[in-house]
């Protein structure tokens, strides 16, 4: 691609995403009414649809509020820092072999870079706004994310074995023979729940925790800014899809139907799965959700890798 | 009458007797057959201790303001309080009661024999100033620190018109405001030890899992709740005080507010004691009625704990399925009585209505379908493995601990302590039917769960026995004092027009006595211990609620938990802020 | 094109740096520190070495700083703190040490002039980087594994009496309450 094409391509994306987080806020509503024995949104536009908008400009609207005890510079910064940090995350992302926005060769290790940026978000939300809650919160983050970051990377390193790279293009073409969710099951096991705790969604929104933290470290939020982090976590969710299909199942291959519509019929069941997930499961306590990693998590990944590994290095010799 | 030879040939009674000498006590006969003792104040923490060993649990201490009152036991002074003692096996309870004068209003505190005295001492001083030496902790409990005068004495106002109008000037904001400042020691709390600094959460009163208005206040070491203080009294709205100023058949939609989630089972407590007053017998079908619905009552309320007992571990989903079967639920209940939450339907001496055309298929329909679902939700829910491991285990306390803190219900069962009222002192007709008590071992979160979901399955074995042998005849008695009286003869005997006249002008007239008559609510046991002066309002109304001592016991059971354990027992506990506040 | 950008994230993390320095706010200076970090990252990656350029993202911005976050967090360092920070930036604690830096960096400048190639533009892929550590430096990575693996030993032992420890305060403080119910007691 020219540069004027990735530009206006990039612009595109970032509308998509920012549109996608949106609409994905209405269909999980409606998805969840369904599963729930209920309607969900439906009065506003066909099917609600138009509640997003509705949403939207209630948000708008709201007073624009910092709290006297808060910092502020902090407290302003904070919501940002994870939408920027998930959008960088798309530029990874091939979304066919030529739509993408650049091809890194650490394409694997941008990801998880700017996955970790994201914590800050949370952690610098919860320090700046000055409230017990939204401290615990920020406490609980920190420890969760940067826990399952470590996971999430060790459950990557097969995949990249087996690849023999970083790039993520590279990593969906050495799958035309059989998409990775296969040879590497432990890997897309440890990478799911890690996944989770990472765009800290429910079973694992353990540092919102609505029952015990109120709403954790976005309790001072409101307005445009609290949209912000919402937009961020469904952001987390889909670049959290995008990469599950990337890395497992296949990407954008598959046969009859043009690459895109492949990849994005792919995303849209895994997101119905996270969403399920969120409908079904209740939340663990805090150390259990720390041993579940430490205990079980790093086992399994550091399990996987060696027999990767092993693997790798018979079938070479 | 009647009382003096149940007293004479009441072992316990006879005991004291031995013990104490005859003459320590004076006998008060009361229509319920309840032995009821007055003593001195010198012999009455020696007394209570001795009957500790026979009567394991306080179930209420309340105070009486006697000073206004006509038909004055001989031994009460100015002030009273009632000690509501209860055994279980076989079930028995006695009231031993001690009377003090204005001028030296203190009496030494019980805390000591019961932990549970602590709450009950802390209301009796907020409602009537009566002091008790030796107390932890003697504040206000359920008024504000800044309330002036004792609420329940009979020269307090009852209404906003009898006080000067309400103002809040700057001053007095000030005042209001520092009374609200959080002081760890005030509440018994240390602010550090030598290398932990604590953190104080205020947990409430607005906070999505209390369930209600109830503030704790943690101590935090981490995310460790190193010691907690349950505040109460955000929802006080004074339903005792109110009690006085109705009449007895216009107290009884107050009576729907306590357990809110309870419906007509408050109206059953109420109108049980009053017709034990009033030596009122209900006719078969009313009794009927009255089960059935008190059981589906209790179904709608153990609904809604399972829903928010599976929300509040995070589980999303369960509690709108079981909101969706209490809604069913409560198209029943609307058939029936015309409400919903709040029905108060029954009405001394029977119920309001008889039963609709058609109501035996609604409820059919409902507790046909019901079995299946609960098993849907078992699976969905209770055998959910997380759910298992934040609750299994967390917020234990055996059965000694339950009875010393007053604990009643599905939660004394989760004990394993098979005990239920409905079974073992059947009242209103419980004595006919067929069903079993579900009990547990741990006396954990999960086995609070298990207890109350088996409850649910039992419930819907009655009211089937209930829908196939509904008795015909009247809903209502033919006794004089029922409210309001049966209307049918009204027209052709000026005798029942004049009853019916002035029972629904003026409301009844009960005679003179006390009476209580504990029952099997949803929560536990639920008594409302009535003392009429013989007039057209109750001269006092005693709500006793499960609800009030199990959450006294919060800080027993979650210190040295996490916070989300917390979440976890205030979720298993089942309590509504207004039968705590009442 | 690369050059610019190479002295503009220079720049950003000499700025980012002293400003890191010498905020008074311990959370400001942290955010400081990690876009210092990240523009570290960027000349990293502009000087080929994109592997090197990730883990700095990976490791000391996104893991690292975060944990740094997390004390100040269970620290409630509060207004004191800050005034105690901003006490500790007058010139007299930093003179003599700004004083050495400066002639260091002095020292650095001679020597950069003899060597003039700053920008190779030679690429260093991740393969590159694995092979050498694995190949001439394996014995180095070796002793740095054991090394970790030291930590984290040492690391479960204090957790381990940190665990001990509240055990005992437990008990004593049941202690305490059996004291207490004793005395309750007549």
């Amino acid at each position: 691609m020219s540069d004027l094409n990735t530009i206006i391509f990039g612009l595109v994306l970032i509308g998509g995403a920012v549109g996608g987080a949106a609409v994905l806020t209405w269909f999980e509503r409606r998805l969840l009414g369904i599963w729930q024995d209920r309607l969900g949104p439906n009065r506003l536009g066909p099917f609600g649809i138009l509640q997003v908008l509705a949403d939207m400009l209630k948000l708008l609207s709201k007073d624009d509020w910092v709290p006297p005890f808060a910092d502020k510079v902090v407290f302003v910064f904070a919501p940002t820092a994870i939408v920027v940090a998930m959008l960088l995350g798309f530029a990874v992302v091939p979304f066919s072999p030529d739509l993408m926005i650049i091809d890194i060769n650490i394409g694997l290790l941008f990801f998880l870079g700017m996955t970790s940026l994201a914590v800050y978000s949370v952690l610098l939300g919860g320090l700046a706004s000055n409230n017990k809650y939204a401290l615990l919160g920020g406490l609980r983050s920190a420890a969760q994310m940067v826990s399952y970051e470590v996971f999430m990377g060790l459950s990557l390193m097969g995949v990249v074995m087996l690849s023999g790279s970083f790039s993520l293009r590279d990593i969906v073409e050495a799958q035309s023979d059989m998409w990775f969710f296969i040879p590497q099951f432990l890997g897309l096991y440890v990478f799911l729940i890690a996944g989770i705790a990472e765009s800290h969604r429910l079973p694992f929104d353990l540092p919102e925790a609505e029952h015990e933290l109120t709403a954790g470290f976005h309790t001072e939020y409101g307005g445009m800014k609290f949209a912000m982090f919402m937009l961020g976590e469904y952001l987390g969710l889909m670049l959290i899809s995008c990469m599950i299909v990337t890395l497992f199942f296949g990407g954008w291959l598959g046969p009859w139907l043009p690459p895109v519509v492949w990849f994005f019929l792919k995303v849209f069941i895994v997101i119905c799965f996270f969403i399920l997930l969120r409908c079904a499961i209740p939340r663990p306590r805090y150390d259990q959700l720390m041993s579940l990693g430490w205990k079980y998590m790093l086992p399994l990944a550091l399990l996987n890798l060696l027999v990767t590994g092993a693997i790798a290095l018979s079938m070479e010799g | 009458m009647l009382n003096a030879e149940v007293l004479n040939n009441n072992d316990t009674v006879g005991e004291l007797y031995a013990r104490f000498g005859a003459s320590s006590f004076a006998v008060q006969a009361c229509p319920d057959n309840t032995p009821t003792l007055w003593v001195e104040r010198s012999q009455l923490i020696a007394v209570l201790q001795h009957l500790k060993n026979q009567f394991p649990m306080l179930l209420d201490l309340f105070g009486v303001d006697e000073r206004l009152r006509e038909h004055k036991p001989a031994s009460a002074k100015d002030y009273t309080v009632v000690y509501h003692l209860m055994r279980f096996k076989p079930v028995a309870e006695i009231r031993i009661k001690a009377s003090v004068c204005a001028d030296d209003i203190s009496l030494p505190s019980a805390c000591g024999i019961w932990p549970n005295a602590n709450w009950y001492e802390r209301e009796a001083w907020d409602m009537y100033g009566i002091e008790f030496s030796g107390h932890p902790n003697l504040r206000r409990i359920l008024l504000p620190p800044t309330w002036q005068g004792h609420a329940l004495r009979k020269d307090h106002p009852a209404r906003a018109t009898e006080m000067a109008p309400f103002s809040l000037d700057d001053e007095k904001q000030q005042q209001e405001q520092e009374a609200l400042l959080f002081k760890p020691e005030d509440w018994g709390m240390q602010r550090a030890t030598d290398d932990t600094e604590f953190m104080f959460l205020n947990l409430g009163p607005n906070h999505p899992s209390v369930h209600g208005v109830f503030r704790i206040a943690l101590q935090l070491d981490g995310e460790v709740v190193v010691d907690s203080v349950p505040d109460i009294g955000y929802h006080h709205r004074g339903a005792e005080k109110m009690a006085e100023r109705q009449t007895w058949h216009s107290f009884i939609p107050y009576t729907d507010r306590i357990d809110y989630l309870g419906g007509v089972m408050n109206n059953l407590a109420y109108v049980m004691s009053v017709e034990q007053l009033a030596g009122i017998t209900v006719p078969d079908r009313a009794k009927v009625i009255r089960i059935m619905m008190a059981e589906l009552f209790r179904i709608s309320s153990h609904l809604v704990f399972y829903g928010t007992f599976a929300q509040d571990v995070g589980q999303m989903s369960p509690v709108f399925y079981m909101f969706a079967d209490r809604e069913r639920l409560l198209g029943i209940v609307e058939a029936v009585t015309g409400g919903r939450m709040h029905p108060a339907w029954f009405r001394i001496g029977g119920v309001a209505q008889d039963l609709p055309k058609g109501w035996d298929k609604m409820v059919r329909e409902f507790i046909d379908a019901m079995p299946a679902r609960l098993d849907h939700y078992q699976k969905m829910a209770m055998d959910n493995s997380i759910l298992k491991q934040r609750t299994v285990g967390v917020g234990a306390y055996n059965s000694q601990e339950a009875m010393d803190w007053g604990i009643t219900g599905p939660s004394l069962r989760a004990t394993g302590f098979d005990f239920d009222l409905r079974r073992d002192r059947p009242y209103g007709g419980y004595d006919q039917f067929d069903f079993e008590v579900p009990t547990a071992h741990n006396g954990d979160c999960y086995d609070r769960a298990v207890v109350r979901i088996e409850e649910i399955r039992q419930s819907l074995h009655i009211i089937r026995q209930c829908l196939d042998n509904m008795p015909a005849g009247p809903y209502k008695s033919e006794h004089k004092l029922t409210t309001p009286p049966p209307k049918e003869r009204t027209l052709q005997d000026i005798e029942t027009l004049i009853h019916h006249f002035l029972n629904v002008s003026w409301g009844p007239v009960m005679p003179a006595g006390e009476a209580s008559f504990p029952i099997e609510a949803t929560k536990g046991i639920n008594n409302y211990h009535i003392i009429s002066d013989g007039g057209t309002q109750s001269y006092r109304t005693r709500i006793r609620t499960p609800s009030f001592p199990a959450l006294q016991q919060i800080p027993l059971i979650s210190n040295g938990l996490m916070i989300a354990d917390l979440i976890a027992i205030i979720a298993s506990i089942d309590f509504v802020m207004a039968d705590v506040d009442r | 094109m690369m050059e610019s950008l190479f002295y503009l994230a220079s720049f950003i993390a000499l700025v980012a740096t002293v400003l890191a320095l010498s905020r008074a706010n311990a959370t400001h200076a942290l955010i400081y520190l990690i876009v210092s970090l990240l523009a570290v990252a960027v000349i990293f990656f502009l000087l080929g070495a994109p592997f090197a350029a990730a883990l700095e993202v990976l490791i000391y911005a996104g893991a690292i700083m975060v944990l740094f976050i997390f004390v100040i967090m269970m620290l409630n360092l509060g207004d004191s703190g800050v005034a105690k920070e901003r006490q500790w930036l007058s010139p007299r604690y930093w003179i003599v040490p700004g004083l050495l830096a400066a002639i260091l960096f002095g020292e650095m400048l001679v020597a950069l002039q003899h060597h003039s190639a700053a920008l190779s533009g030679k690429m260093i892929s991740p393969k590159a980087v694995a092979l050498e550590l694995f190949g001439p430096y394996v014995l180095a990575v070796e002793i740095a594994s054991m090394l970790l693996l030291a930590g984290l030993v040492g690391a479960y032992h204090l957790g381990r009496r940190f665990l001990a420890r509240t055990e005992m305060e437990e008990e004593l403080q049941e202690e305490l309450k059996e004291q207490e119910q004793q005395r309750a007691q007549p």
